[in-house]
């Protein structure tokens, strides 16, 4: 069904990130925000991405912000970081969705909502290392990659899952011994992100913890918060709420946290 | 959403946070509808994977349920919960329980009708007295030993000796159960079990579909368990004297077991045994007779009179069912699946050790059976992606290899589609040995196709 060809042949066709986007992210490294903007200006699509990010609700602006210089400097170096991050990983989804029934509005809202909710995570545990913020852009890879290796097999897949629950990470590990966050994990390093980002989100997969607790603790957080958006109507209603398994022990010791942090009653 | 079917049970296995906004996108209408037109007899949501939820989050499996109840009369309910959640629901639902509770899936499938395990030891305990008993009875029911604990310290004692029981029932509700006749196979006979009053409401109760499929897949002995029938009026009478007719043109039969005709008519039986069923005062008069069971058709298929031949409708679907079963196993196992040889003629499975078998019938415009030979490692690899860790488990590996030719029948199905023919397929069946396979096809004539892939042979049989 998917072979080892395929996820390299895939992997072969990730392309280099844009070199206005290198730039940009090496001048935020270094917190270089006007200058990381005016290298940004320049790339018309990341402009309007950034400006239709920042404008949703979810950040709670209350009059339109469109220069770019301004976005950076109401986000601050990290958020900075992570929503350029954030649109490249966009530059991998298909122009038709066909596996999961979303579009590029869909997609860029749950990216938002991740986003924003990756920050109150992190704030509430103290955390500020913008590498560690950049983390959650790359978790919306793993549904990128099941699109784009499954969509053509659709058939095949839902005769495979009328007769077992299995959810797509399991199938391609049993079948090519790789996981979808081995995939991710492959992008990252073709685009050069910093080695923690792959490594939490290896964590967040729930079936590959790490052997740093500090890491463990983020993929946990990253594993619950993914499912609290994946349990969203719109993305049930695109069939994203089984196409990973939720691992509910791996979760357990954070929940309460989690859910008092982000209001469940 | 849609449920995954397996021994009769459909599950629904929602994941993450449960709540009034989620609800409608869990189940939409066509779900609802889908749903409803499961063939299963219970229909089940699993909260294994929901870390959250709240009454309004279930209310959409509830509409659910009732809607099952109300046009299929199976059970419906929650299962895979822990103590926190078991109690939520009863707290949220306690005036309108009328859903079932089960701890785990597998204690649901102690109380399924097509139960396949039997002759359990099962410590049994809830607070509500009601409850215990009406747990006990239908486990007694289907054929186990339910040992009732009376209080919460003497259930505490109990389960410690955990050795003793093959399965512990607590924290289980029961609402309204599945009224269908249960169902069981020994051997190569099909055991109902129905009691009380058998009226009109009998062919509600009676899976038919089920009966069908089994006489379509060669069984071609059933026997009533009527021990605990009080009587039956006229509508039973017509029922059971139909079904018999129809038994008859398989050259199957129907026996009745424990039947008392005191309260019901001694003419019925006379009309019963016209039909062609034939009366045993105890279950072993059969099942220990092995030359009865031969004369009943139970141990061999050999005396079937209406051997039916390939015709020419199925030989000219024949690449299809050859391309659903390459298609399953390449999908399966992303090698290369080989044709080798076609030939027309009895099955012929040169060397019978080690190999293991299973069929799925399918019914409908065309009509047949399709039987994998495998050797039992060459299963193993085959069925690797659905079982995902070496094993050994003997049940495990035919388990699995009816999920495989589960998914043949289903392609098929679509495959047949494309040129609009319309199958069903029949639930499909395992052989842990070639002579029980032989026993239903030996001297069936059809046609066998050498497959191999990564040069593991295996063998196909289309006949009908």
């Amino acid at each position: 069904m998917i072979t080892k060809d395929k996820i390299d042949s895939f992997i072969e066709k990730i392309p280099p990130a844009p070199k206005a986007l290198n730039e940009t992210i090496s001048l935020l490294n270094i917190g270089e925000l006007t200058k990381a903007a005016k290298v940004a200006e320049s790339d018309l699509a990341l402009k309007s991405y950034l400006k239709s990010v920042v404008n949703k609700p979810i950040y709670g602006f209350r009059n339109e912000v469109s220069d770019i210089s301004q976005i950076f400097g109401i986000l601050g170096v990290s958020l900075s970081q992570q929503t350029v991050y954030n649109y490249m990983i966009t530059l991998l989804s298909p122009k038709k969705w066909v596996l999961f029934k979303l579009n590029a509005k869909t997609f860029h809202e749950f990216q938002a909502n991740l986003s924003k909710k990756w920050e109150i995570i992190l704030k509430h545990l103290n955390i500020d290392d913008k590498n560690i913020y950049a983390a959650i852009s790359l978790l919306p890879a793993s549904i990128i990659v099941t699109e784009a290796l499954f969509a053509e097999k659709i058939d095949d897949v839902n005769l495979l899952r009328s007769a077992k629950a299995l959810d797509f990470n399991t199938i391609l590990i049993r079948l090519c011994e790789v996981s979808l966050f081995d995939i991710c994990e492959k992008i990252a390093k073709k685009w050069e992100m910093d080695e923690n980002i792959a490594q939490i989100v290896q964590a967040s997969s729930g079936v590959k913890p790490s052997n740093s607790e500090k890491i463990n603790t983020l993929g946990k957080w990253m594993h619950l918060l993914l499912f609290y958006e994946l349990s969203k109507p719109e993305l049930v209603e695109a069939g994203l709420n089984d196409f990973l398994d939720f691992q509910i022990e791996y979760i357990s010791d954070i929940y309460d946290e989690f859910a008092s942090l982000m209001g469940v009653e | 959403m849609k449920a995954v079917v397996k021994n009769g049970i459909a599950v629904f296995s929602p994941q993450g946070f449960l709540d009034g906004n989620s609800q409608n996108a869990f189940m939409s209408t066509e779900d609802i509808e889908a749903a409803t037109n499961l063939k299963a007899d219970m229909i089940l949501v699993s909260l294994k994977k929901v870390v959250f939820f709240n009454r309004n989050g279930l209310d959409i499996f509830i509409k659910l349920f009732l809607k099952i109840r109300k046009k299929n009369h199976i059970t419906v309910g929650f299962c895979d919960y822990d103590s926190k959640k078991y109690d939520a629901i009863k707290r949220f639902f306690h005036d309108e329980l009328n859903f079932s509770l089960f701890k785990t899936l597998d204690i649901a499938y102690l109380f399924s009708s097509s139960f396949k395990n039997q002759n359990k030891n099962i410590l049994v305990y809830s607070s509500d007295k009601s409850q215990r008993s009406a747990i006990a009875i239908e486990l007694h029911d289907g054929g186990h030993n339910p040992i009732i604990a009376q209080s919460e310290q003497e259930f505490n004692e109990k389960k410690e000796k955990k050795e003793a029981y093959d399965y512990i029932v607590d924290s289980t509700f029961l609402g309204q159960m599945g009224q269908k006749v249960a169902t069981r196979v020994t051997g190569n006979a099909i055991i109902y079990t129905i009691s009380s009053f058998l009226d009109v409401e009998i062919s509600d109760k009676f899976n038919i579909e089920y009966h069908n499929n089994s006489l379509n897949v060669g069984f071609r002995l059933f026997i009533f368990d009527a021990y605990k029938v009080i009587s039956m009026n006229v509508h039973a009478l017509n029922f059971f004297s139909k079904l018999a007719s129809s038994a008859a043109e398989y050259n199957a039969n129907i026996c009745f077991v424990g039947m008392k005709f005191d309260k019901t008519p001694e003419i019925f039986r006379e009309t019963m045994e016209d039909a062609g069923i034939l009366f045993y005062a105890q279950m072993d008069d059969i099942l220990q007779n092995k030359e009865l069971l031969k004369e009943l058709g139970a141990s061999s298929a050999s005396n079937v009179k209406n051997k039916r031949a390939l015709n020419k409708a199925t030989v000219l679907e024949l690449p299809k069912f050859i391309d659903a079963t390459v298609i399953t196993l390449e999908m399966m196992t992303n090698a290369k699946a080989v044709k080798e040889a076609v030939n027309v003629h009895n099955l012929i499975i040169e060397d019978k050790k080690g190999k293991i078998a299973s069929s799925i019938g399918y019914y409908g415009d065309i009509d047949g059976m399709v039987i994998l030979v495998f050797p039992q490692g060459i299963a193993k690899k085959a069925c690797e992606l659905l079982i995902g860790e070496n094993t050994d488990d003997m049940e495990l590996i035919l388990d699995t290899l009816a999920e495989l030719v589960n998914i043949v029948g289903g392609k098929i199905k679509t495959l047949l589609a494309d040129e609009l023919i319309n199958v069903n397929i029949t639930l499909p069946r395992t052989y842990q040995d070639v002579d029980s396979l032989l026993e239903v096809v030996e001297n069936r004539k059809g046609v066998q196709v050498d497959l191999s892939f990564n040069d593991d042979k295996f063998l196909f049989f289309l006949t009908r």
